[in-house]
């Protein structure tokens, strides 16, 4: 009940001078949070997912996660990073999977940069499918680091609370990268391409926490194979489509020769 | 748990505060395509020094609605068109020119509509097998009732889309409306969106004359007809909008 009021004139005290150097991570992951809704190019992005002390505490803490795991100890050592009292990591109201996030969020942000390296080069993958595997690859990769701590992070993500949360940004990277892959589809197929690729990079996510291949080679090839088969259901679907169209169409035109009034 | 929460109080405010913001969107760096596209319309870009103001939550909102049921209208328009085609060019062989014409132009706004989706990374509309369905139903049956029927489905359908697309202008008219009130700059995006929405418009209540040349009215029974496709309509938009 006793409200430590020295902490929280401290805390104030540290966040004005802090904004200046806070500004600048969380305004560089700010440019695509709400990407479901309309995605301006003229006019200026929403704010970003986190505050200015938000940020400062996840980015210093992000750093202390190889060690300490998704956990309130790295927050708490990021805190003391970033020059801010023990007891600031509590405005992340959320604690562990706050830091969780900003992962997720910061890395799928940092896919728009690599896929412009990725794609200028002269080896580039041709076609959509082939950058899709790229980035879905890269992203995979970001998780690299901090690979060992994953399942306590997936864990953590399970919670019935987060869970909405955690799918959503599940969503948000399967759409990012099939946007980056440059996809132009906006039918049906929009929905079951989003599905399979979070299906596809759920599981190949899994299967990297327990890899200890050297450079994941594993994982790349589960990856290839898991790809591939989605590619091999969804051609035969597709074949299958066609040839039903296909015979509809000539069935009405055959009776619409025959003089029936259809 | 408590004290917790007293703390995270203040804290929460002085980021939400106006100051802080705006160092925010001063110092935010353009992502790439956005900068590729700020470039191509240098000339609103550079020339003005004035600022544009961020979206707000239910600008997007009603952007990405306005969007997406655009879209499954016209989606639905090509259809109804496609369907209509062979049973009334059999009996009226005339009505070629004028059918093809219709549909090569809903064919247009249906692909406009599809670029735009993908532009602003808008997902099209969940029920799109639900409204080929429909659409190719209502084209297929009144072009089998006959030319006039055929005829008052389009003064129906491009009389409610026509009243639609209005409704859509006149917002996004009030929002730019609003921006150059408060000394914003207006850019080349929503420009644009306004004269392409304003042709599509134009362009669908030319349709709406074309049907009412065509006899529309003598269809049997006409208030019933265009009543219950007026309905439809109505609700198809409605439920789009949200789904």
């Amino acid at each position: 009940m006793a409200c430590p009021t020295s902490a929280r004139a401290a805390l104030r005290a540290s966040i004005r001078p802090l904004q200046t150097v806070a500004a600048s991570p969380s305004t560089s992951t700010s440019s695509s949070l709400y990407r479901r809704h309309y995605h301006s190019y003229d006019h200026p992005p929403p704010p970003g997912p986190f505050g200015a002390t938000e940020s400062a505490i996840l980015a210093a803490a992000y750093k202390h996660v190889p060690e300490h795991g998704f956990t309130q100890t790295a927050l708490t050592h990021g805190a003391r990073d970033a020059g801010l009292p023990d007891i600031s990591p509590s405005v992340l109201t959320n604690g562990p999977f706050t830091l969780i996030k900003y992962h997720l969020i910061t890395q799928r942000q940092a896919l728009a940069e690599r896929s412009r390296q990725l794609f200028e080069r002269d080896d580039a993958p041709a076609g959509v499918g082939g950058k899709v595997a790229a980035l879905t690859w890269e992203r995979l990769l970001a998780n690299k680091d901090i690979i060992h701590r994953w399942q306590e992070a997936l864990a953590v993500m399970a919670q019935p609370s987060y869970v909405p949360e955690s799918i959503k940004e599940l969503a948000a990277l399967s759409d990012e990268i099939w946007f980056l892959a440059g996809d132009t589809a906006v039918d049906p197929s929009w929905y079951t391409k989003r599905a399979t690729l979070s299906m596809v990079y759920t599981t190949t996510e899994l299967f990297m926490t327990n890899d200890h291949s050297p450079d994941y080679v594993e994982t790349g090839k589960f990856l290839t194979r898991r790809l591939d088969e989605v590619k091999s259901v969804g051609g035969a679907l597709g074949n299958i489509g066609q040839w039903v169209g296909f015979t509809a169409n000539a069935g009405i035109n055959i009776l619409r020769s025959k003089g029936v009034r259809i | 748990m408590f004290a917790t929460r007293t703390i995270a109080r203040p804290a929460r405010r002085l980021c939400a505060a106006p100051q802080c913001l705006s160092l925010a969107r001063s110092l935010s760096t353009t992502p790439a395509i956005k900068a590729q596209h700020a470039s191509s319309d240098a000339t609103s870009g550079t020339s003005t020094p004035k600022k544009r103001k961020p979206l707000t939550q239910e600008q997007r909102d009603f952007l990405s609605s306005a969007l997406r049921v655009n879209q499954s209208g016209e989606l639905a328009a090509v259809l109804i068109y496609t369907a209509q085609g062979p049973p009334i060019l059999r009996k009226h062989p005339h009505l070629r020119t004028l059918m093809a014409h219709m549909h090569d132009q809903e064919a247009e706004h249906f692909k406009t509509f599809n670029k735009l989706i993908h532009k602003h990374r808008v997902r099209p509309s969940a029920l799109y097998p639900l409204w080929s369905v429909m659409a190719t139903g209502l084209g297929w049956s009144t072009a089998v009732m006959g030319r006039e029927a055929a005829m008052a489905c389009t003064e129906a359908v491009e009389t409610e889309i026509g009243g639609h697309y209005n409704a859509q202008i006149r917002t996004l008219l009030e929002m730019v409306g609003q921006w150059e009130a408060e000394g914003y700059e207006v850019g080349a995006e929503f420009t644009d969106l306004l004269s392409t929405l304003r042709r599509i418009r134009d362009e669908e209540l030319e349709h709406l004359d074309h049907a009412l040349e065509n006899d529309a009215k003598a269809a049997e029974p006409h208030w019933l007809l265009t009543g219950v496709i007026r309905a439809g309509c109505r609700g198809a938009i409605w439920v789009s909008e949200r789904v």
